[in-house]
């Protein structure tokens, strides 16, 4: 395989349906290594379902899809499992094991995937904690905490596995306006410390602020690629004008 | 004994199949009857009998029915009856299965939303009136599939009428045990009878319960 | 002769005791079998092979629509003609175990059907395997979610531990049998019994919906 030659993330010609629903209609996309890629676009333009191909949530119909140089094949439970090694998520809806202390999330992976020993485990998962600024948060549950807290604590759970990628599925859809900031500071710290992010996303500010490239699709395809500035000051598209009007005459109402 | 061939045995378990069956729907009859009467006095009277009836419920739940059985025959003789294994099995088994209806029927009528009852004493009903045109009614519907499933449970508890001497299916089997010797063979067929009478309801049951979760 | 007369029955005490210790340890024993026969049972049903399915699947309404007493009779006295011979307290635990492991199979199952997909993705995505995703992630939130019509199944198991005494297992029932059979105080005897029977029913009900959320699934919110 031409590894070094290609980007991280390397999609070709995805194609995607639910049913009778074509989502993706042929993406291509390349996301090199240590790069922030933003993903926006209306609901239903299909980057969700972008961004869970990729980590094999979703199997995708045809098309070529390579993270890291080997392809993904969802038939493969083993080769899903090295993946999934390689890419971290973080989702909407935080979805943190309800039945385990904050310290036991971060650490059921590293322990039952990477054989990490519990005292290893441990160490680690307290120092993803300060990462987060969630040090003290241990021994806490999930349902204790506050929702930026949680998600906070997924980004921790996500970096546990020390992926190539981690792919963050619209992380503050579901928090309180007063609880955005604390989590995109976090993801904002990742992206400068080099961590290779792609990032859906309703937040137009944080999209400018942090990523190296944009990403706009509209109806299941790419429709336009730029950096924040291109997209976001010169849009070439009527859909991107349209969907970037509209956008920020909501985030200025909040 | 080797004059029993493996027809008489099912024969003879065929013949006790009925005793099952009645026992059965007098149980559950009799539940179903003194179930209701106990369910309209909880609600009507939910502080003084329905405390009772919450006591009453919990006894028999709390009890295995192998002791009620014992306890009522041998009280009948007690109170001066002539204990008879058919008497105090269907007293038995009727309070029993009445205990576990009420319960059943009182969840089912508390799951009612509350706004029904507001909505229909703000229409001046009265509470038999409110019962009777709106929360039996709904109550009735969500009841069905849990009253199939006692139906089942009270099928198979009629097997334990068997201790107290009533000759039913399960007894017929000890009986014809004790001449032929072939437990496995004996147990085996009135294991299988006891399932061809208790999973069709079963499956109704489900059915009901699958019906009921699409409609609502 | 007095109506009720509790005198014989009291004397005979020490049997009372014996007996009550070993419901106690078939009550204890079976359930934790029979639970985890049952969680096993569920993750046959949900993600087992599909002959495996079949057959558990064909176990699980065999066990619930036949009497417990023919069942434990079939195990002790048909299993022993057919030449697996087990002793009344073996036999007594195989069945109750198999019977609570088939209402256990359907009860732990609709818990963990109830499973919100994102946490099997999370978990997908964090390269664990399904048998670490049913065992780490589904069962204990799902076994919290049906706690409590599990523990109604437990405690309806600790009442039918009663009909071991039919095959001479040396529980409770069977010493008020024995002291009914040699006093002539039948009445007094089951009475004594099924109050202790009730009590235990009340306190067992509340250590387990006690212990369930404390030391079985963590602090967990339900």
């Amino acid at each position: 395989m031409n590894k070094h030659s290609s980007g991280l993330v390397e999609i070709r010609g995805l194609q995607k349906s639910f049913g009778t629903l074509q989502v993706l209609k042929g993406i291509d996309l390349s996301v090199g290594r240590k790069e922030v890629v933003c993903i926006i676009g209306k609901s239903g333009s299909g980057k969700s379902t972008l961004l869970r191909c990729i980590n094999g949530l979703e199997v995708f119909q045809s098309g070529e899809l390579l993270v890291d140089g080997v392809p993904v094949k969802s038939s493969d439970p083993n080769a899903m499992r090295a993946l999934r090694q390689k890419v971290g998520m973080v989702f909407q809806s935080f979805n943190l094991f309800p039945a385990m202390s904050v310290g036991n999330n971060i650490m059921l992976a590293p322990k039952l995937v990477k054989n990490m020993s519990p005292g290893d485990a441990k160490l680690l998962a307290e120092k993803l904690l300060t990462r987060v600024g969630l040090t003290e948060k241990f021994d806490s549950f999930p349902h204790e905490l506050s929702g930026g807290q949680q998600q906070r604590v997924a980004i921790a759970r996500a970096l546990a596995m020390n992926p190539e990628v981690i792919l963050c599925d619209e992380i503050t859809s579901a928090l309180d306006p007063e609880l955005v900031g604390e989590v995109l500071q976090v993801i904002e710290a990742l992206a400068r410390e080099g961590v290779t992010l792609i990032i859906v996303t309703h937040e137009m500010n944080f999209a400018r602020k942090v990523c190296d490239r944009v990403v706009f699709m509209h109806q299941g395809l790419v429709h336009e690629v730029g950096t924040a500035e291109d997209i976001f000051t010169s849009p070439k598209t009527p859909e991107l004008r349209n969907f970037i009007s509209v956008n920020h005459g909501q985030r200025e109402l909040v | 004994m080797s004059s029993f061939s493996t027809w008489d045995v099912i024969r003879n378990l065929l013949l006790s199949l009925p005793w099952t069956l009645f026992l059965s729907a007098i149980a559950f009859l009799g539940g179903i009857v003194l179930g209701l009467v106990l369910l309209i006095l909880r609600i009507m009277r939910p502080n003084s009998l329905g405390r009772l009836i919450t006591w009453y419920v919990q006894l028999f739940q709390g009890t295995p029915l192998l002791m009620q059985l014992f306890l009522t025959y041998f009280g009948l003789a007690l109170l001066g009856f002539n204990p008879s294994p058919l008497l105090a099995a269907t007293l038995c088994l009727s309070f029993y299965a009445s205990a576990f209806l009420t319960e059943t029927w009182h969840g089912c009528v508390m799951s009612i939303p509350k706004g029904q009852w507001e909505a229909s004493s703000s229409l001046a009903l009265n509470l038999r009136e409110q019962l009777r045109y709106v929360i039996f009614p709904q109550a009735l519907r969500i009841s069905v599939p849990p009253t199939v499933g006692l139906l089942v449970q009270i099928i198979k508890n009629t097997s334990l009428a068997s201790v107290i001497g009533f000759i039913e299916l399960t007894r017929t089997g000890q009986i014809i045990t004790n001449v032929t010797y072939d437990p496995f063979f004996v147990y085996g067929t009135v294991a299988l009878m006891y399932f061809a009478l208790c999973f069709p309801f079963s499956m109704w049951g489900r059915t009901l319960e699958r019906k009921f979760d699409v409609g609502h | 002769m007095k109506v009720l007369d509790f005198s014989d029955v009291i004397t005979a005490w020490p049997l009372f005791i014996s007996g009550f210790f070993m419901t106690c340890f078939l009550t204890l024993a079976s359930c934790l079998l029979g639970t985890l026969l049952g969680t096993l049972c569920a993750w046959v049903r949900l993600q087992g092979p599909s002959l495996l399915k079949l057959i558990v699947a064909a176990y699980v309404e065999l066990f619930r629509n036949t009497p417990f007493i023919i069942q434990i009779f079939f195990i002790f006295f048909g299993l022993a003609s057919a030449g697996f011979k087990m002793g009344a307290i073996v036999a007594s635990l195989v069945a109750l175990t198999l019977n609570l492991g088939a209402y256990a199979c359907e009860i732990v199952r609709a818990g963990i059907q109830a499973t919100p997909k994102g946490q099997v993705e999370a978990a997908q995505s964090l390269a664990l395997n399904r048998w670490q995703i049913f065992t780490r992630v589904m069962v204990a939130p799902g076994l919290a979610r049906v706690w409590p019509a599990l523990v109604s199944q437990l405690v309806i198991m600790m009442l039918a531990t009663s009909v071991c005494s039919q095959i001479s297992a040396e529980e409770i029932s069977y010493s008020a049998n024995f002291v009914a059979g040699k006093t002539f105080r039948s009445f007094e005897s089951f009475m004594v019994v099924t109050a202790c029977y009730l009590v235990i029913a009340i306190f067992f009900r509340k250590l387990l919906l006690w212990v369930g959320p404390r030391f079985i699934f963590g602090r967990m919110k339900f």
